[in-house]
């Protein structure tokens, strides 16, 4: 899961299936869909969203909307 | 002619868009500070520019994005400006691919090919060109470098010399195109290949516009049966997936023929500043001493110096100046105190917060061009989750303190309707710049030590009721719909002198402006009203119509600490314009300067109901213009009255328990 | 005796119209605070979508 990756780490996605519609459509704009690779740049205390760079850029994600991406770590 | 200006957003589209027209738009560096069309003429005046919200897709999420497609599908244009970021290819392209796909003429103009550059990433401009069948011209949009190429290339008449590049969906879509194109009898003039696309991948407004010449269950049926086809062996799970797909490897192709990538050249800035500002631990203080660097500017360290210098002017060389023009001209008494009591009181009063006003724009355009905003929205998610919203609410918020109507605006690109509804709610209770002349005027007075901070408390105030009552709303009248977050943080950039001076203008301007008109008119009303009354004119003020008005509401405020005629008067014209309570106060209290107007107030009220006052200035009502506002972007007569109703209902009840109990503490 | 009312009417005509205007603006909301209204092909500002 992307929830697990600890800052810094680097992931390939390989499963957004489960994730929220709204969230799956918005991180497929940002081109950041299944295969993309992604790094945690920082996460927010208690709980709080995620900032994950992939191919140049970065995005802020919900802890839990990022529980339910299943990623593979490089 | 009329050239439709589309993109991603933060690829620069608006700063092209200042470049190109001369005129001034509002530009920052986050997601959605376009929220609604604009249009400019080319500096050259041979044609429109209209500048569209970004957008990722053409296929919407949210109301500000759904503005392109309702564009593209209703409004007349001739040419379609596409600005790409050349350091982000690969995702804006899809936005082109659908752009080419909807077959209006096309230009591409290049952006932020310096930026692609230090990111070791070299464009083939003329390849580029070449593959996708569109001109293409390379342009730095913040330095302007190009962007008279641009405006040449997209002014000269089109010719439709090279084929434009087509995405290869397969076979199933070409036949559902084709049925599409049976089934609408060439009543629609859009491309039926777009319009297919964009119905296969769901999108609601294509669906709208293709029910007005085709039936709902046809429509189902072809996306149906088109999508169980395509399906039909492969491990794709919808339509939509396939679609990108095929765009994704087009794009692929296109990206591996035209451009070189020569290896990262380390860690970017922006990441580095990163590492600090959106630290775990650090991110929050930092936001909060941005906050109160911002306004200890604002009213203590510059602006305040600022203001009282301008007061020093007004009140003495151009009222002296004045007074002694009209007895060159032999004006009469009347004339004398319309002119020194109404005018002068009421516009130079507001006047006076004019520098004030201006350094508060001004950091909050460095706050939006940097790229700070969106970096603020994901410090405060968590914060804003708790009470039923999402980060990127705090942008509205953010904006409504410089005016809360360009707030609301903002709020529509909040992807949920529930979401959407309570910001726009709530953005009304930020303390807007109108505001705060009436704090500078009392904490000048009350409170000479600790003027900032006693005005930061009033704008965390303001923060703090918008949260709790989000909480209270999300929980009874706003239920269901979970709320979703995904941000994104664009690159920090250095704002630009000259850029940053034209947004702080445009957003003073309406001040500047008001006060010349409004206020002029009010002022002039409101001395009309103290000097008449029942017993004729140049009555004492506490017999004028004013007085009378004004008492109506005194004893509803007297359990507030400010049960005066005076300050029930100044109330009823706050709700035109809060800094109208300001002229309305001079005008009153019969004193030319600011200095004046503080020695009587400290008569007139104490410390605790100067800020009981203030509370109730903060809460008590959205001014004219945002009511309208609210009425507009919530289509509902019911939230409006309810958006007026719940702060007055707020206000006195916070005002009330601040006076009450500070009585009882002896203050 | 003329200046008083050439100053007066002038004063009370242009607080009038500036009231007048501020107030049909205000009303309409958004798109009247642009200033480019006039050459806004956009029929969004009228319709409450």
């Amino acid at each position: 899961m992307l929830s697990m990756l600890r800052k810094g780490e680097k992931a390939i996605i390989t499963d957004i299936s489960k994730a929220d519609e709204l969230v799956k459509r918005r991180l497929l704009d940002l081109g950041i869909t299944e295969g993309s690779e992604v790094c945690i740049k920082c996460k927010m205390p208690f709980g709080g969203p995620f900032m994950l760079e992939s191919c140049g850029q970065c995005v802020g994600i919900r802890k839990n909307e990022a529980s339910c991406i299943k990623v593979e770590g490089l | 002619m009329d050239i439709a200006l589309l993109g991603n957003p933060n690829t620069g589209k608006t700063s092209m868009f200042n470049n190109l027209t001369g005129s001034y738009e509002y530009v920052g560096n986050w997601s959605g500070v376009t929220v609604e069309k604009k249009v400019g003429i080319f500096k050259q005046g041979a044609a429109k520019l209209i500048d569209l919200p970004g957008v990722y897709s053409l296929n919407p999420l949210s109301k500000d994005e759904g503005v392109v497609t309702r564009f593209l599908l209703d409004d007349p244009f001739d040419r379609m400006l596409n600005i790409v970021d050349a350091s982000q290819l690969e995702r804006n392209l899809h936005l082109t691919l659908q752009l080419i796909e909807f077959g209006s003429p096309l230009i591409i103009g290049l952006n932020m090919i310096d930026v692609a550059k230090n990111r070791g990433i070299q464009v083939d401009v003329e390849k580029l060109s070449s593959v996708l069948g569109v001109e293409v011209v390379p342009v730095v949009a913040r330095t302007g470098r190009g962007c008279k190429d641009l405006a040449e290339a997209a002014t000269t008449p089109y010719r439709e010399t090279k084929k434009q590049f087509q995405v290869d969906y397969g076979e199933e879509i070409d036949k559902a195109i084709t049925k599409l194109e049976q089934l609408l009898q060439g009543e629609s003039s859009h491309s039926t290949r777009w319009l297919t696309l964009q119905l296969l991948e769901g999108n609601p407004y294509v669906k709208k516009y293709l029910q007005s010449y085709i039936d709902m269950a046809d429509l189902d049926g072809l996306i149906h049966s088109t999508s169980r086809a395509v399906l039909a062996g492969s491990e794709v799970r919808t339509i939509e997936q396939f679609i990108y797909k095929r765009r994704q490897a087009a794009i692929g192709e296109i990206l591996k023929e035209t451009t070189e990538v020569k290896g990262n050249s380390g860690q970017p800035l922006s990441e580095k500043i990163d590492l600090i500002i959106t630290n775990k631990w650090l991110g929050l203080p930092i936001f909060l001493c941005v906050m109160y660097v911002l306004f200890m500017l604002t009213f203590d360290w510059l602006g305040f110096p600022l203001s009282d210098a301008l007061d020093a002017f007004i009140s003495g060389p151009i009222t002296e100046g004045i007074s002694q023009l009209l007895d060159l001209v032999g004006a009469s008494k009347f004339i004398h105190a319309l002119v020194l009591d109404g005018i002068v009181a009421g516009v130079g009063g507001v006047l006076v917060f004019v520098p004030q006003i201006f350094i508060l724009f001004f950091f909050i355009s460095i706050l939006e061009d940097s790229g700070y905003m969106a970096r603020v929205a994901l410090v405060m998610d968590r914060l804003m989750e708790m009470v039923g919203l999402n980060g990127k609410a705090f942008i509205p918020m953010m904006i409504g303190f410089g005016c809360n109507v360009p707030g609301i605006m903002a709020a529509r690109t909040i992807e949920t309707p529930r979401e959407r509804l309570m910001t726009t709610l709530l953005t009304p209770l930020m303390s807007c710049s109108a505001r705060l002349p009436v704090y500078a005027l009392f904490v000048g007075a009350f409170f000479v030590h600790q003027k900032a901070l006693v005005v930061l408390s009033l704008y965390v105030l303001g923060i703090v009721v918008a949260l709790i009552l989000a909480k209270i709303f999300s929980n009874t009248l706003l239920r269901g719909e979970t709320s979703f977050f995904v941000i994104e943080l664009p690159p920090y950039r250095l704002p630009q002198a000259k850029a940053l001076w034209k947004s702080t203008w445009e957003k003073g301007k309406g001040f500047v402006k008001k006060a010349g008109t409004f206020i002029f008119a009010g002022s002039v009303i409101i001395w009309l009203l103290s000097y008449a009354g029942p017993g004729g004119t140049n009555v004492q003020m506490d017999d004028s119509f004013l007085a009378m008005i004004g008492g109506v509401f005194a004893p509803l405020l007297a359990p507030l600490g400010f049960g005066t005629w005076q300050a029930g008067a100044s109330l009823l014209t706050g709700f035109l314009a809060k800094e109208a309570i300001i002229s309305t106060m001079n005008i009153i209290y019969f004193v030319p300067d600011e200095a004046g107007l503080q020695g009587i107030l400290a008569n007139t009220f104490s410390p605790l109901s100067a800020y009981s006052f203030m509370v109730f200035i903060l809460l008590y009502i959205p001014c004219l213009a945002t009511v309208a506002t609210i009425k507009k972007e919530t289509g509902s007569y019911k939230w409006t009255f309810f958006s007026m109703g719940y702060a007055l209902a707020i206000a006195y009840i916070l005002s009330l328990i601040i006076y009450q109990v500070g009585q009882v503490f002896g203050l | 005796m003329v200046v008083n009312i050439i100053i007066g009417g002038a004063i009370f005509g242009y607080a009038g119209y500036a009231l007048w205007k501020f107030i049909s603006r205000s009303k309409q909301g958004k798109c009247a605070a642009c200033d480019i209204k006039n050459s806004c092909s956009s029929n969004h500002c009228n319709s409450s979508k």
